[in-house]
């Protein structure tokens, strides 16, 4: 990218979701703006991939096989190790609800899709910070 | 334009789609299987997500209330029935094609727009009302309302045909029906459907849309609307219609609207005199001296005139029972004036039953919220960016949540960490320490308080307090390279590439046959047996290798038969319902490949004998009841492979096959004497379904039986060198067996000698066997010749005679054997007398080109290992 905001770059973001476009769509986007991305495509995956190595922004699916993003997200918090990792929700819906939800079980913001390119770049940047 | 994200949703979608389709059919046997509708709702929620990345707004409000039908159902508001199956498969098969359509040129094709909101109300339709303004009460439950402003443009005849049984007390109703685009696929004849209606009036056909050029036209879609006028019950023309009910819609019509005069608006009669007083007339209702003026005048009038079309309603109106007097004084001043007057409703205009559009159903689409995160990022005036203050507000309800003691131990990391990160590098040091020390005091209380200061102090503080964010750029990299992620990598490569590659292959296995020649000439004419032995050897790693390769390219070229077996359970499950049978249809080893060309040509076979097993195999529930059957009839489709061949079985349990009345239809339709159908077997009886132009069917149904019968299949199914057996047992079932070949890139052969030497190739399929027999065995007819063949008489032909070849001058062996190939065609055994007998080979079939392509005997050409030609038979047009 021609500015090279020297705090995004080599942040390493794992994006749990069950579909391989929006995987893709993620990994896209965040790699032009700098970030490492790596992916897993459920909950227990993701819960897996979280544990194992650490990330500096987990982008979450909702609604996803064998375990959804809220369970995903209770788990983590429960992990003392990875507790601390900033976490975004992406549901399809708009409700009140759901952002409460997410927020009780452990997000730090949510999403709304579709999310344009932007605002999930400036998004990356502002939570996944860069002092890894 | 196509970018590989859209391709990647394209592949993804289809995926999708066929994971809810099926999941659908599973759903409508086990209904409360809370897997599959978990499955099926994520997928299509998965496709929402998905298709909200591009700009297809039609495509995502479809699948949008297609996932509010499905979160009904999970959620137990709604309890799932088979019309609801209908429309959510509807919904999946619309989107399948907008998908193709993505898929060819980036864009949903014309009329989505229309389409989407039509199929969205249907859908939505089904969703439990909200409370919201109930939708205007339909002419019957389960039917939509039609427009009915259409009516008045009907032809006049029909409006007053219409107008005249509505005067003798007969009910009016207007349809409208549009009939499945595939419909034709599934033996719909949508016409004689409609004709079917009882007083039926005025009939309108139009296209839904403009039709698209004729370069682009799909014949075999239906894109029709159908209009008509009935006198009839909307109770018997749902009746008529109760399987497509989905698509048609009925109006009540008042009678008024059918009263237009029309015509050419000069010349005629001078008509003062009559209208002078044709008022006081009605207002008198003196409608017999009126009548009488009327009848007069129009036999005096041109009938195309307007004024003749104004008197002919006239009559009409004064023709009824007690004559509507508003009616008769709107067509008097109609005449006067030469321009058709508007008609009054009848009576005091109370009942208005205008031409009002149908109502949309339960819109009930929530207005959206204001996402959060797709605020324009980077505002000037800002310190901090809208996105940054919205992460940060989160972060504040996030503690102010009610949240006990530890869960709050367990939120604070993330927040804290969180904070940092949108503060950190953007804000001065002095914020960010502030901030760590409000987190460890938030720490040691267990309180958010401190917390919560220093994020108000942020978001509420005067601007000062934080310093602007920095300009934020962002996009897609345009140059980015994409790099997909596990799974194999996948390639797309244009057909005519592996063709040619086949080709190729084919002639180096071709060619290779030479060297085993070239080892002989090395031994025999230069002498050198070392020089023959490396040859040989050198022949045996070339020949490994070429059939190595054969074999992986033709891999390539392999797909499983689920190609084609994957449309099925959705054709019997509809055709099934269609005809009030129960089915239940069981795929076995969907996973067995075979060459494209071969799935390519197996679609519409399949789809014939499917269609005719449910039609005339398979019995009514009752029926089958009767027979000490279970009501539910299984189909089982069965792909297997058998050496070099695919089998595909189509079995029912239905009533089977009964071969007397196949003897009877066939001595009937005269293509068999009433002796040969004595003489035949039963299994021989049943396969005369196979000859041309005969149909199984007692009487022609509207599914199967368009005088188009097995005989069709047979022959798509012979064109891939393929064969077709049919065995049935009465009263227990039918089974319909395809043979085909792996592939049809390689023909195997048997050559032969004729002619004096010539070689000429006879595709081995058709080869029976072969026998030597002696002169003395061959009886002569006139011209004709035959010999006995274990108790049968077989016919016995020369092959260069055939072929218009010289016969050799030594004729036959010296032992005065002749050698015969036995060849089969069609059910005809033949016998071919040969000159000598060769081996068989595989060869790469080559058809004529240019204007050798028209002469007929000849299949096409080969090439030999030894660079010969081998002319290789056509037998069916030989013999």
């Amino acid at each position: 990218m021609s500015d090279t905001t020297p705090q995004a770059s080599g942040a390493r973001i794992l994006v749990i979701d069950d579909g391989i476009t929006m995987r893709l769509y993620y990994r896209t986007v965040l790699e032009a703006a700098g970030f490492t991305v790596e992916e897993a495509t459920n909950g227990v995956e993701g819960y897996e991939k979280a544990v194992a190595q650490s990330y500096d922004l987990l982008i979450v699916d909702i609604n996803m096989p064998k375990m959804d993003g809220y369970s995903l997200l209770r788990a983590i918090r429960s992990e003392a190790a990875i507790r601390s990792v900033p976490a975004v929700t992406v549901s399809t819906e708009a409700g009140p609800d759901d952002a409460t939800r997410a927020f009780q079980s452990g997000a730090n913001f949510y999403l709304v899709k579709p999310v344009a390119p932007q605002a999930l770049t400036e998004l990356a940047r502002l939570m996944a910070g860069g002092r890894s | 334009m196509t970018t590989p994200l859209l391709l990647r949703f394209v592949a993804e979608a289809r995926e999708l789609l066929q994971a809810a389709a099926s999941g659908l059919l599973a759903l409508e046997k086990s209904p409360d299987d809370e897997t599959i509708i978990n499955t099926v709702f994520r997928s299509v929620h998965t496709l929402k997500g998905s298709v909200g990345l591009f700009d297809f707004p039609a495509f995502a409000k479809l699948v949008h209330a297609g996932e509010d039908v499905l979160s009904a159902v999970r959620g137990g508001q709604l309890s799932l029935t088979s019309e609801m199956v209908d429309l959510l498969l509807d919904m999946l098969d619309r989107v399948a094609a907008w998908i193709d359509d993505i898929e060819s040129d980036g864009t949903l094709g014309p009329g989505a727009d229309g389409l989407s909101h039509e199929m969205t109300a249907d859908l939505r339709s089904l969703l439990p009302i909200p409370a919201g303004p109930a939708p205007a009460p339909d002419s019957a439950p389960g039917v939509a309302a039609a427009s009915i402003d259409w009516v008045p443009d009907l032809p006049e005849a029909d409006r007053l045909d219409a107008f005249r049984a509505w005067g003798t007390g007969a009910p009016l109703v207007a349809i409208e029906y549009e009939p499945a685009e595939d419909c034709f696929f599934s033996g719909e004849d949508p016409v004689n459907l409609l004709r079917q209606i009882p007083g039926l009036h005025g009939l309108e056909i139009r296209p839904r849309e403009p039709w698209p050029d004729s370069a682009s036209l799909d014949p075999y879609r239906c894109v029709l609307r159908l209009r008509a006028l009935a006198s009839t019950s909307a109770e018997t023309v749902e009746s008529v219609f109760r399987y497509v009910i989905e698509q048609t819609r009925l109006g009540d019509v008042p009678p008024h609207l059918l009263i237009r005069p029309a015509g050419a608006p000069n010349g005629g009669l001078a008509l003062d005199d009559f209208l002078d007083e044709a008022d006081a007339l009605v207002e008198a209702g003196e409608w017999e001296r009126l009548r009488r003026a009327v009848a007069a005048l129009t036999e005096l009038t041109s009938p195309a005139l307007f004024a003749a079309s104004s008197l002919r309603w006239l009559a009409a109106v004064l023709a009824l029972p007690s004559p509507e007097p508003a009616w008769a004084k709107a067509l008097i001043a109609s005449l006067a004036t030469g321009q058709a007057q508007p008609v009054p409703p009848r009576g005091t205009a109370a009942i208005s039953a205008d031409a009002a559009p149908p109502p949309v159903h339960g819109s009930a689409e929530a207005p959206a919220a204001p996402l959060p995160a797709s605020s324009p990022a980077g505002g000037a005036a800002a310190r901090l960016t809208p996105l940054a203050r919205d992460i940060l507000a989160a972060q504040r309800t996030i503690l102010t949540l009610d949240l006990d003691p530890d869960a709050f131990t367990l939120r604070l990391p993330s927040v804290a960490h969180t904070v940092s990160n949108v503060l950190g590098g953007t804000v001065r040091q002095i914020d960010l320490e502030s901030w760590d020390d409000a987190v460890e005091s938030a720490r040691a209380q267990a309180n958010p308080g401190p917390m919560l200061a220093v994020l108000a102090h942020l978001l509420d503080g005067p601007d000062d307090t934080v310093h602007r964010a920095a300009a934020i750029d962002t996009g897609l990299a345009a140059q980015g390279e994409l790099r997909t992620t596990g799974g194999p990598r996948v390639l797309k490569v244009d057909q005519a590439k592996v063709d040619a590659l086949m080709t190729l292959i084919g002639e180096l296995v071709v060619s290779k046959n030479s060297l085993p020649f070239l080892a002989r000439r090395a031994e025999s004419v230069h002498g050198s047996r070392e020089m023959a032995r490396e040859i040989k050897d050198l022949f045996a790693v070339i020949d490994r290798l070429a059939q190595e390769m054969q074999a992986a390219i033709m891999a390539v070229r392999m797909l499983p038969v689920s190609e084609v077996l994957d449309r099925f359970p959705r054709l019997v499950r509809d055709v099934a319902r269609k005809l009030g049978k129960r089915v239940s249809l069981v795929i076995e080893g969907e996973d067995t490949a075979a060459d494209k060309n071969i799935i390519e040509v197996l679609g519409d076979p399949l789809l014939h004998i499917i269609r005719n097993a449910l039609d005339h195999g398979i019995e009514l529930p009752d029926d089958r009841v009767t027979a000490s059957k279970a009501p539910e009839a299984t189909v089982l489709i069965r792909a297997f492979q058998e050496s070099d061949q695919v089998i595909i079985e189509v079995r029912d349990d239905g009533r089977g096959i009964d071969p007397d009345k196949i003897r009877k239809a066939a001595v009937t339709k005269g293509l068999i004497d009433a002796e040969q159908a004595e003489r035949m077997s039963d299994q021989q009886a049943v396969n005369l379904v196979f000859l041309p132009g005969f149909s199984t069917a007692a009487q022609v149904s509207d599914l199967s039986g368009r005088g188009v019968g097995m005989d069709v299949v047979v022959t798509a199914v012979e064109r891939t060198g393929g064969t077709v057996s049919l065995t049935s047992v009465k009263g227990q079932g039918t089974t319909a067996r395809l043979s085909l070949p792996l592939s049809m890139a390689v023909t195997r052969v048997m050559m032969v000698e004729a002619g004096g030497g010539m070689l000429f190739g006879i595709p081995m399929d058709h080869i029976a066997e072969t026998v030597r027999i002696h002169r003395s065995q061959v009886r002569r007819f006139k011209q004709s010749e035959a010999f006995v063949l274990r108790d049968t008489i077989v016919p016995l032909l020369r092959l260069d005679r055939l072929l218009g070849i010289a016969p050799p001058a030594w004729f036959g062996d010296d032992d005065q054997e002749d050698s015969v190939l036995v060849v089969r065609v069609g059910n005809a055994v033949t016998g071919l007398v040969v000159d000598h007998f060769r081996e068989g080979m595989d060869i790469i079939l080559k058809p004529f080109e240019g204007i050798l392509s028209g002469i007929p005997g000849y299949a096409g050409t080969a090439l030999l290992g030894d660079g010969r030609v081998l002319l290789v038979l056509n037998l069916k047009e030989l013999l």
